[in-house]
Order: structure tokens, then C-alpha cells, then sequence
């Protein structure tokens, strides 16, 4: 289980945001979108709240430190407008996943999910809705 | 149009309230509920979800599942009945600056960015609606939570002593076959529109909500002598009739504030 960081030059960039009511800031406030982070590692934690979903990631580092990297992603609502559930997520604890996702600006463990594959193989990306991939 | 479809009854028969609760959004008249058309339903999600597509990979087979935002961003202006709206509200000279600064700082004064209620007329038309002989009930999904409106229409008086609050107190009848519900007495921490329209107490909102077809259209108007120059109409949404019964919204944790490093927000909405 491990992470790495990937500065990504000329990538397409999605552009997520979270909204609330009409609108929420930007993800770009929080998160460098020109720095990807993959995080392979032991699903532990989904807390399923407004407005932002997050779930925790126990990985070990390339030095063999366990981090817990935190992901957030879209709100509730948006989830449930696409067919997922928090039991999509819930069902899948403790078992291995890749998150993908834009790491926060201040450098903590944390990003925002783009990405995610579950222990069975399924992908769920988050694509411009626009022109999806 | 020509869809719309409502029974007129010479006499309006009395149903016990429990009957009235069950009826099945559409044109009232089999009940004889009234001489109005029946808003009873549920209704599509109407207010802004994040602008992305779920691209979902099973055994290299892939979906793209969009989010409908029609509610949200469909034009409605050939829609029968819609008014003429404008996009942003008209300030006082005096107040200009101060809407800018909170649109421009949006990320960090919006109160609907920190789990706050979104208020009338931002959270827009009702998820559902159980329309009765003498009032309407409103129910919402929001992120803030989710709030519930009464709205009688037996002719009644604002509340006299009535605290303010965030969705006001409101007051319904019937033009026609449009419900129109004169609300007032708010709170002045919401906004009316998201790119910094606060108010004052003495806003007023006036929404116009009707059927097109099967379809509901709700319209609002805000009035705020006191930083307007004038009414402002907002454009009107078109919901549809949703199958997607009513979920409790799951509590609002924000932590994002202390981490915002900037007040980027625009274009991406």
C-alpha cells in the first residue's frame, strides 16, 4: 500500500465544485489542482455529511510510515443524483482502494477524490459533465 | 397552455384533512378539492449540485451518469404565465460597492457556504408540495437542512407577533390558477440571490407558483426598499414531477473555511 504525488503538467483539468445551496467555493481555494496524488491503502472511514463527503485512507508510505489521508469530494445530494450510495462506500471498509485526487495547497494529507477504485475493480471518476471522458 | 387541465366546481365539497393528504399530485377533480389546480407532489431538485458527470468503469464496461440541472438552468422565459425577469437585482448607488465585496469574497461571506440557510427565495420551489383545502405544505432538501413552510390560504393575516426567521412568514391565495405567497418578516443574515444580495428586514418576496402541463413553474419576486431601486424578478424555474421521493439531508459539518487560501469561487458555476 503506498501514495505518490504526480505533478501533472498539461492534464485536463476537471473542475469540481462543491455546491451548496447554489454555489461553494471553488476547489481550487483548497486544492492544487496541477498536484495529483494516487493513494492506495485500507479504506477506514466514510462520514456521509454535507457538504462534503470524506473518507479516510490508511496507507503506508514509501518509508513505511502509515499516514491517514483524508478525501472529500461532492456533497450528498450530488451522489444520490448520480445512483451512489453511502452503503456504496460503507460495504467496501477495510478492504484496499485507490483514491485519486487533487492534494490540498497546505500540504496535509489531505485532497479531493476524483478517482476512486473499489476492491472489486469498478471505477468511479468524476468527470466535467460537460465532456465527460 | 393548452395541457393545463383543472376542474372548476360550483360548490366545493369538504374532505376530511387525512383524505385530502393522500390525494396524487395532478389536476385536482375527482376530489373536488376546490376550484384551484393541485400543486400536490414531489418535484425535481431544483437548486445547484456540483457541475460533474459520474463516469463509472465495471468490467470495461462505461456509464456516464449526468446530474439534471434543467430545473436549475433551463429556460423558461416561453414558459405560459412567466414574467419578465432580469439576471441580477437593481442596488441603490450607495450599496454597490458593498454587493462586490461580498460577491468577490463570496468563498468567505456567504453564509450558505458555511452551512447556512439559503432563506426565501434563494432555496427556490419546494421538493414537494401537499396542497389542502385551506393551506400548503412545503417540504425542501437542503444542505443547511431541511426546512418546511406553511402556507395558509383561507384569507388569514400575516402573524401579527410572529418572530423573523429565515423563510419568513408567508401568506398564499389564488390568482387564477396561480398560488402566489406574499412572504416577509425575515432574519437579515441571507442572502436573496448568490452573488452577494443581502437585504434588509424589510424585504418582501412575492413567489408565483403554477402548473404548465405536468410540470410546476415557480417564479419569484424581491422587494427591499431599502437597497433596491427596484422589484426584482427573478427568472422563473420549471420543475418536473420527480420520483425521487424525500431524503433527510445529512448534517452540514464545514471545514473548509480556515483552509481557503484564496476567494477563487467564479466560473464554476
Amino acid at each position: 500500500m503506498s501514495h505518490k504525488i504526480a505533478a501533472v503538467g498539461s492534464a485536463v483539468v476537471v473542475l469540481f465544485v462543491v455546491t451548496s445551496l447554489s454555489a461553494h467555493h471553488s476547489i481550487s481555494a483548497i486544492f492544487d489542482q496541477a498536484t495529483r496524488v494516487a493513494v492506495t491503502g485500507t479504506l477506514t472511514k466514510v462520514d456521509w455529511i454535507n457538504p462534503h463527503i470524506m473518507m479516510t485512507v490508511e496507507a503506508r508510505s514509501d518509508s513505511g510510515r502509515v499516514d491517514h489521508w483524508t478525501f472529500q469530494s461532492n456533497p450528498p445530494s450530488w451522489y444520490r443524483g448520480v445512483g451512489l450510495a453511502r452503503a456504496d462506500f460503507v460495504n467496501v471498509l477495510g478492504q484496499t482502494v485507490t483514491v485519486e485526487g487533487v492534494r490540498a495547497r497546505d500540504g496535509s494529507l489531505s485532497a479531493y477524490m476524483r478517482k476512486i477504485a473499489m476492491p472489486d475493480g469498478t471505477s468511479l471518476e468524476l468527470v466535467n459533465s460537460a465532456d465527460p471522458k | 397552455m393548452a395541457n393545463l387541465r383543472f376542474t372548476t366546481f360550483a360548490c366545493a365539497i369538504v374532505f376530511p384533512v387525512a383524505a385530502l393528504a393522500q390525494q396524487s399530485s395532478g389536476a385536482s377533480g375527482s376530489g373536488g378539492v376546490a376550484a384551484h389546480p393541485d400543486l400536490s407532489g414531489v418535484w425535481t431538485y431544483a437548486i445547484d449540485r456540483a457541475p460533474a458527470a459520474l463516469k463509472k468503469e465495471v468490467n470495461g464496461t462505461v456509464t456516464i451518469q449526468r446530474i439534471d440541472q434543467s430545473a436549475r438552468y433551463g429556460d423558461t422565459s416561453a414558459v405560459r404565465g412567466v414574467r419578465p425577469s432580469s439576471p441580477a437585482p437593481s442596488y441603490k448607488p450607495e450599496f454597490r460597492a458593498k454587493v462586490k465585496d461580498l460577491f468577490d469574497h463570496q468563498s468567505k461571506t456567504d453564509p450558505v457556504f458555511y452551512c447556512g440557510s439559503p432563506g426565501v427565495p434563494r432555496i427556490g420551489p419546494p421538493r414537494k408540495i401537499v396542497q389542502l383545502p385551506n393551506e400548503l405544505i412545503f417540504l425542501y432538501e437542503d444542505i443547511s437542512g431541511d426546512p418546511y413552510r406553511i402556507i395558509p390560504t383561507d384569507g388569514r393575516p400575516h402573524r401579527a407577533r410572529a418572530n423573523p426567521s429565515h423563510y419568513g412568514d408567508s401568506v398564499g391565495r389564488w390568482e387564477g390558477d396561480v398560488l402566489v405567497v406574499d412572504v416577509r418578516n425575515f432574519v437579515e443574515d441571507t442572502w436573496f440571490g448568490e452573488d452577494g444580495y443581502f437585504h434588509t428586514d424589510a424585504m418582501r418576496v412575492t413567489e408565483r407558483i403554477w402548473k404548465d402541463g405536468d410540470n410546476l413553474v415557480w417564479q419569484a419576486t424581491v422587494e427591499d426598499p431599502n437597497v433596491l431601486t427596484a422589484p426584482w424578478t427573478i427568472p422563473a424555474r420549471l420543475v418536473r414531477p420527480s420520483m425521487d421521493s424525500l431524503e433527510e439531508s445529512p448534517k452540514c459539518v464545514e471545514t473548509d473555511g480556515p483552509k481557503l487560501l484564496n476567494d477563487d469561487h467564479h466560473l464554476q458555476r
